[in-house]
């Protein structure tokens, strides 16, 4: 991470985590205005913080992890297309990509602090095989939303990042599905209470595996692109969209 | 919590020109075989490893000196991808040239470097690594076979078991118990035995495909040069685990099936299908995932890290994509698969030796095991 993503980082971090699921627009937009927050991805030029997708990550991330209850990454898209757009659309899904993946790092690090906590025939959850592979499992997932996201942000920042964006977003919906399951699972009873704070991630893992796109839209329109394509442009399609311009 | 730290991967500006130079020697020297394809890096041709060492292919990374060709880890990283998504026969160099290698090069004396190691880099010289034994699976440190020192020589007795290619490489590092009465972890040691020394037999194990891959190595007094220790003496556990980020993250984890899946949108192509359009998006995302995932591990690689979590999170996600492949092809497409079709072969084949997919280079249960430790918990 660079030092411009660590600063944003640090100012997003404490931030998000005070404000949270419980934050109201009457009462706390204000101080995400304060920080120039919407104005990341507009130019300095126009007075704004003339930040990259890769910054925009870092704070969809944050956002998701934190389970914020503000539109911010609404407000950070607004700034780059006209909503009902079909970048608007794209952008939409990169936000929940990221915010996915945040929050199942949030549920990850939730659901094994609770088993190494929580005893059970004597011992901590955490002990027993069938729970360890679980949270594996869960690790695995989130692991791959939050790579799939970065991969998106990369390619935003290139330039055309249809493709990108549609596997990162099918791969987090894909994850929330184990994810939310595992969690839950490891929980018992208590995840499934108003009091305890896991379903402020697991309900908006479930809503924004459905916003900018579920599953079978995503599939669809990958599908349909990579089947144009024909099998014979696949890899080389794959590596292109990472390889440097070659230089004559 | 974040368990797998990602950052932008910097792919050298060679990758073009490297890419180029695979598809064109793999065009030409290639295996044409749908089925030969499928899961290459087990199939063994010797012709075509010696190719790539003209090309300068192999050993790519080590020096000049010892053969090799000082190119960077991810100039490797592009050729290796390349010749695994084309499904290129490598399986006779691909351990040496993986694993052996770079052991040799880090921990071997100047005699078994010089002996080994510029062979590896033209392709002639291939290896196999003796680690499991007829009571020694998945639990690794209880190996039972044995070096006892006799004089300047040491002299091995046992059997290893499940290795592979055996019977076509030139020597094998084998991790082997020398410190009699020792138990675990503690008293192993890695030796570097040429597969023509006298008293080592090599007898075939059959896969249920009928392809000979695996085999039992059995050692009878097999008397070896002291120079034969490869590192310290009682280091063995920590020199044949410390490989195995290099082992666990390379494309050969997720790449196995991956012509499969290209025959599958072949298929697509002529056959236009809701559920199979959908299969193939799922699959390629899943596919762009993997390979980011799996580079980002050789980047940090690159730089001296030692990923160990991430690279076992890659084995395990690669092995269950490449595992399902097979599966969700055969259910989303009507075939005979005991007919002549490519779809059909290619899908039979990969069903039969899918499971080993998430047997070899660490059980998906053992691997588990990594991850939740990683996590912290046990």
């Amino acid at each position: 991470m660079n030092d411009t993503r660590r600063m944003l980082a640090e100012m997003a971090d404490p931030l998000f985590a005070e404000l949270g699921p419980g934050a109201t627009m009457e009462r706390d937009w204000p101080r995400i205005e304060e920080l120039g927050l919407p104005q990341l991805l507009v130019s300095e030029a126009d007075g704004g913080f003339g930040g990259s997708w890769e910054d925009a990550l870092v704070v969809f991330r944050l956002a998701g992890f934190h389970a914020l209850a503000l539109p911010l990454p609404e407000a950070i898209i607004a700034s780059r297309a006209e909503e009902g757009s079909d970048t608007h659309f794209l952008l939409g899904a990169f936000a929940r990509s990221a915010q996915i993946a945040g929050a199942l790092d949030a549920a990850l690090g939730i659901a094994v602090a609770y088993v190494n906590e929580r005893q059970q025939f004597g011992r901590p959850l955490g002990k027993f095989q069938a729970v360890q592979q679980s949270l594996a499992s869960f690790a695995c997932e989130a692991a791959a939303a939050n790579c799939a996201a970065m991969g998106a942000a990369q390619a935003l920042d290139r330039g055309e990042a249809r493709f990108e964006v549609a596997a990162a977003k099918l791969r987090a919906n894909r994850a929330v599905g184990i994810g939310t399951n595992v969690a839950h699972q490891v929980h018992g009873a208590i995840g499934f209470t108003r009091e305890y704070g896991l379903h402020e991630l697991t309900r908006r893992l479930w809503q924004w595996r459905s916003d900018f796109g579920g599953d079978a839209h995503w599939s669809k329109v990958l599908g349909e692109a990579v089947i144009a394509r024909g099998a014979d442009a696949f890899w080389p399609d794959l590596t292109a969209r990472t390889d440097p311009e070659q230089r004559d | 919590m974040q368990t797998f730290a990602t950052e932008a991967i910097e792919w050298p500006d060679t990758a073009v020109q490297l890419r180029e130079q695979v598809r064109a020697l793999v065009a030409e020297h290639g295996e044409g075989d749908p089925v030969r394809r499928a899961n290459c890096w087990t199939k063994a041709d010797p012709a075509f490893s010696r190719k790539l060492g003209e090309a300068g292919l192999l050993g790519m990374t080590w020096p000049k000196d010892y053969g090799g060709h000082e190119r960077d880890q991810l100039e490797r990283y592009v050729v290796i991808e390349e010749l695994l998504a084309a499904g290129a026969p490598v399986g006779a160099h691909w351990i040496a040239d993986r694993q052996s290698g770079p052991l040799l090069l880090r921990l071997g004396n100047e005699e078994l470097k010089r002996r080994w190691v510029p062979a590896i880099a033209r392709g002639e010289a291939f290896a196999c690594i003796g680690l499991s034994e007829p009571g020694s699976g998945s639990d690794l440190a209880s190996v039972r076979t044995s070096a006892r020192r006799d004089a300047d020589e040491w002299v091995i007795n046992g059997q290893k078991v499940w290795t592979t290619g055996a019977h076509v490489s030139h020597f094998m590092i084998a991790l082997i118990r020398s410190e009699a009465g020792s138990e675990r972890q503690a008293g192993l040691s890695q030796f570097v035995i040429p597969m023509d020394a006298p008293g080592v037999s090599v007898k075939p194990i059959i896969d249920l495909t009928g392809a000979h891959e695996f085999n039992e190595v059995f050692f009878e007094d097999v008397r070896l040069p002291a120079s034969a220790l490869l590192g310290e003496e009682g280091q063995g556990w920590r020199q044949a685990t410390a490989e195995l980020s290099l082992e666990r993250s390379g494309p050969e984890r997720y790449l196995s099936s991956m012509v499969l899946f290209l025959k599958l949108v072949r298929h697509a192509e002529a056959h236009p299908d809701p559920a199979v359009r959908d299969l193939v998006g799922r699959l390629a995302a899943e596919a762009w995932t993997l390979r980011l995932m799996s580079a980002s591990v050789a980047a940090k690689l690159a730089r001296g890290e030692d990923p160990a979590l991430e690279a076992t999170i890659v084995k395990d996600l690669g092995n269950s994509y490449e595992q399902a492949i097979p599966e969700l092809v055969q259910a989303a497409v009507e075939m005979d698969l005991a007919g002549e079709e490519a779809l059909a072969r290619v899908t039979a084949y990969l069903l039969q030796v899918s499971p080993s997919f998430s047997l070899r280079g660490g059980t998906r249960e053992i691997l588990k095991g990594i991850i939740a430790r990683g996590l912290g918990l046990r």
